[in-house]
């Protein structure tokens, strides 16, 4: 699991290069996408399924792209980027194409199935854990509001 | 009649939405950037639309007599450059809080657009560690590290020389697979590499649509379904122009009897 961790943090910090990622991000975004990857590895390690897997990874790298952005003051798409790419399902397309060259059908269909789905479920992952924050965050700014509003009243209440 | 000075903000937010779209940023991050370079500047009706190939802007100064402009700018040849989303991102946070001038955040724009990528050498590295790393990540060995760093290397030179030629974004993924699995089955050929189907797998992953589906979902949520949407074919027409590549070649061995 290690040799994992590190080997997708040396692909990710590729990605960075040649994404251009701010030099004072890289290892963090590295960081991320090590993470999201040894995520997905757990995942298949504990016995689930790859679409289910890879959702759980894209889950991790959401999540802690969206904390890097809020602790370092920078757009989340530095950190999502290139964490999420080593997850993109491209031994699935590859086999999905190999079968399609063998004519066989039914395992294409089968290897191409499951690699749509892992396409789409690193696609919900990313909405769903984008929604919750901004959920979370809308609910807190709106509990301040109400706090703030309240506190105009009182004061203006104590003003007349 | 729109004075000089609406048009020199106008042409600085523009040039500003400009750099971000090229450089892949998501669709509101563009408007909301926009917008914000037009309050800042005192233009009160400021109304934004960016897609992946242009911006409009519509301007009003909100007085009686003034006429409503509206202008628009195509946007072509995208190239992936975080560097440059978080500077502009920077750029329209300092704009709007201090007094810049508009002459002096021009300057400042064209300074983050002229701003260097990665020395050439560094990104063709960063290339070879994906490639390789990839290939030892789902079970290569030695050889074929060292085969895929090969590959990764000789493909994104190649990629980089498809630019230059302009040639469209199919065309250029569909060459780089073909030579990815043209030189994958050479070097296991000559015995650099055990396995053919890992080194390929390694190697595409230079190429693969990342980008466009976590772009195409991020534009979708905020609601520019024109542009996720777009985003999304993109995302699909490059893998299979990939398939299509890497396929076109082994299918190719194939009828001359290699076995892959």
């Amino acid at each position: 699991m290690l040799l994992q961790f590190f080997y997708a943090f040396a692909s990710t910090a590729g990605f960075c290069l040649i994404f251009n990622v701010p030099r004072r991000h890289m290892i963090s975004a590295s960081t991320v996408g090590a993470l999201g990857w040894t995520a997905f590895q757990y995942a298949l390690f504990i016995g689930h399924g790859n679409v289910a897997a890879c959702f759980f990874g894209s889950c991790v790298v959401a999540l802690l792209s969206d904390i890097c952005s809020r602790v370092f003051k920078d757009a989340t798409t530095l950190f999502i980027i290139p964490g999420i790419l080593p997850l993109v399902p491209g031994a699935g397309m590859y086999n999905t194409m190999l079968a399609f060259l063998d004519s066989n059908f039914e395992k294409m269909t089968k290897i191409g199935s499951e690699t749509i789905l892992m396409a789409g479920s690193i696609a919900v992952a990313l909405l769903m854990v984008a929604s919750l924050i901004k959920a979370i965050v809308t609910i807190k700014r709106g509990f301040f509001d109400l706090f703030r509003k309240r506190k105009n009243l009182k004061n203006i209440n104590s003003e007349q | 009649m729109i004075n000089q000075v609406q048009k020199k903000i106008l042409i600085l937010a523009l040039f500003a939405g400009e750099i971000m779209l090229k450089s892949g940023a998501e669709i509101y991050r563009v408007e909301d950037t926009v917008t914000r370079i037009c309050k800042a500047c005192n233009i009160p009706y400021a109304e934004v639309f960016a897609t992946t190939t242009g911006i409009f802007v519509s301007v009003d100064e909100g007085s009686e007599h003034s006429d409503m402009h509206t202008f628009l700018k195509r946007i072509r040849n995208n190239s992936i450059d975080l560097e440059k989303i978080s500077k502009i991102n920077q750029f329209s946070r300092t704009f709007a809080t201090t007094d810049l001038s508009i002459d002096e955040g021009m300057d400042l724009l064209k300074e983050i657009n002229h701003s260097s990528q990665f020395a050439f050498l560094w990104r063709v590295l960063g290339a070879g560690m994906i490639a390789s790393f990839f290939t030892v990540m789902l079970g290569g060995r030695l050889l074929d590290f060292i085969a895929s760093f090969a590959i990764g290397v000789l493909t994104y030179f190649v990629t980089i020389l498809l630019e230059r030629l302009e040639l469209n974004l199919f065309i250029k993924d569909f060459c780089s697979c073909a030579l990815v699995a043209f030189l994958a089955l050479l070097f296991v050929g000559i015995g650099l590499g055990h396995s053919t189907h890992l080194i390929i797998i390694g190697s595409i992953m230079i190429f693969l649509p990342g980008v466009s589906i976590t772009n195409a979902v991020r534009d979708s949520l905020t609601g520019d379904l024109v542009s996720g949407l777009s985003r999304a074919m993109e995302a699909i027409l490059v893998a299979v122009a990939i398939a299509a590549g890497v396929g076109l070649v082994l299918k190719i061995f194939g009828a001359f009897g290699g076995v892959y």
